[in-house]
């Protein structure tokens, strides 16, 4: 899945409380040790710069969340009313299960 | 104006405490305090991040030892974190814990003098000099930098014991009192203040920070949850004095202390009474903690540590004293 060209459909108005979602299922998540280093890197770039909810920023989110909470990032979708995009995310979620 | 500091284990991976740290030095924290043990994940290269991942905050380790790492090890660590982020620096030294110590094999000898040693030794290599030194505890013999160590680095001394802040208040630029409770802080301070008075200083020279445990939620009873595991370990470790001081009982806490011996956490954390929770922890609401933190600023102290657990959502939490806690003390 292009991780970018998803976000990029996600409406604008949703994407602050998107990005808190994913933080916090990011953050609250026991996998860590499947946090890759250089995500890992980028999400700390974008956050020390404050734009964690631009598209780079929210790519960088989504990708880890899937990573490191399949399921929870399908419901965290569900929960912001982005249905598509949580179907999308399942299928990339079940493929890497 | 008091100053709120903020300490992180690095027993989390690096890119949680550089995130949180960012967002402390965000919300208003002034200092950030790594602890030092060997079983975590090491407090220099995390650290050296944290100077990289932040502009202003000022950093440093909370504490380290001079038995596991010694005092020219540390002042070359500093003065090359002061390289990095000029001015930022700051260093906490402490005798260590009995048990990290015991578990490899080093022996606690001596701690104040190992603390006073090493700090004199530290102090001389960052001034540039060249080190011949011959303490009860460490020797040197002309031990130099081999490049110009910039700037002043201020340090810190984590106590608890009468002697220990007495010591502090003596030769620390700051004082890092381990203690949460306004009785165990006032005495404390008075310790500090001796220690302070015998060196001809006076005690608003010396930055005075109650390191506590610390737990904010809007929910009194996620606090509380979030609280015991680390009260937990500080009342197995209380001396009976200090314990009976806020009324525990001792056999209670010898119960906990076995319990955790045992690696039995149900036992050990059901032990835990709300008592225990008050005596060894600024616990609660924003509105219970800025009641706590205003009584320990009555003691004297200038600087207020977050120390663990900090919250159930440590996230969370650093969002709440930021937005809810810190501002009601800028004046």
């Amino acid at each position: 899945m292009d991780y970018r060209k998803l976000v990029e459909a996600i409406p604008v108005a949703k994407r602050e409380l998107l990005s808190n979602k994913l933080v916090d299922l990011i953050f609250s998540s026991k996998n860590d040790e499947k946090m890759p280093s250089q995500l890992a890197n980028t999400i700390l770039h974008y956050w020390q710069n404050d734009i964690l909810i631009s598209e780079p920023g929210l790519t960088a989110l989504l990708e880890a969340a899937v990573l490191l909470e399949p399921d929870k990032t399908v419901a965290a979708f569900t929960e912001s009313e982005l249905l598509d995009f949580a179907g999308q995310i399942k299928e990339v979620a079940v493929a890497k299960t | 104006m008091v100053k709120f500091g903020i300490e992180f284990v690095p027993r989390e991976p690096y890119w949680k405490i550089l995130y949180y740290a960012i967002q402390a030095e965000r919300g208003g924290f002034a200092n950030l305090w790594i602890t030092d043990h060997f079983n975590n994940r090491n407090v220099y290269v995390t650290l050296t991040a944290a100077a990289i991942y932040t502009n202003k905050i000022t950093f440093g380790p909370g504490v380290t030892n001079p038995y596991m790492v010694n005092p020219v090890f540390t002042a070359q660590a500093i003065t090359t974190l002061n390289e990095l982020a000029p001015g930022r620096v700051v260093l906490g030294m402490g005798a260590g814990d009995k048990t990290t110590l015991d578990s490899v094999g080093v022996e606690m000898e001596k701690p104040l003098s190992a603390v006073q040693e090493s700090i004199d030794i530290i102090r001389k290599m960052l001034s540039g000099e060249s080190v011949a030194y011959k303490g009860e505890v460490f020797s040197t013999a002309g031990a130099k930098f081999l490049f110009k160590p910039k700037g002043k680095v201020p340090v810190y001394v984590g106590a608890q014991g009468p002697k220990m802040l007495a010591l502090a208040g003596k030769i620390g630029d700051g004082v890092l009192i381990n203690a949460c409770h306004p009785k165990d802080v006032e005495l404390a301070v008075s310790c500090v203040k001796e220690g302070v008075d015998s060196a001809g200083k006076k005690l608003s020279e010396v930055d005075v920070a109650a390191y506590t445990s610390c737990s904010v939620h809007e929910d009194i009873k996620k606090a509380n949850k979030a609280a015991v595991p680390v009260v937990s370990f500080i009342v197995a470790g209380s001396p009976p004095q200090l314990l009976e001081r806020h009324g525990i009982d001792v056999r209670k806490a010898e119960e906990i202390k076995e319990a955790l011996k045992a690696n039995d956490w149900g036992r050990a954390f059901g032990g835990v009474t709300p008592e225990m929770i008050a005596a060894f922890s600024v616990c609660g609401t924003p509105d219970m903690c800025i009641e706590r933190i205003a009584q320990l600023l009555k003691s004297g102290i200038s600087q207020f540590v977050v120390g663990s657990p900090i919250g159930a959502n440590v996230r969370e939490a650093i969002s709440l004293i930021s937005a809810k806690i810190i501002p009601n003390f800028k004046t």
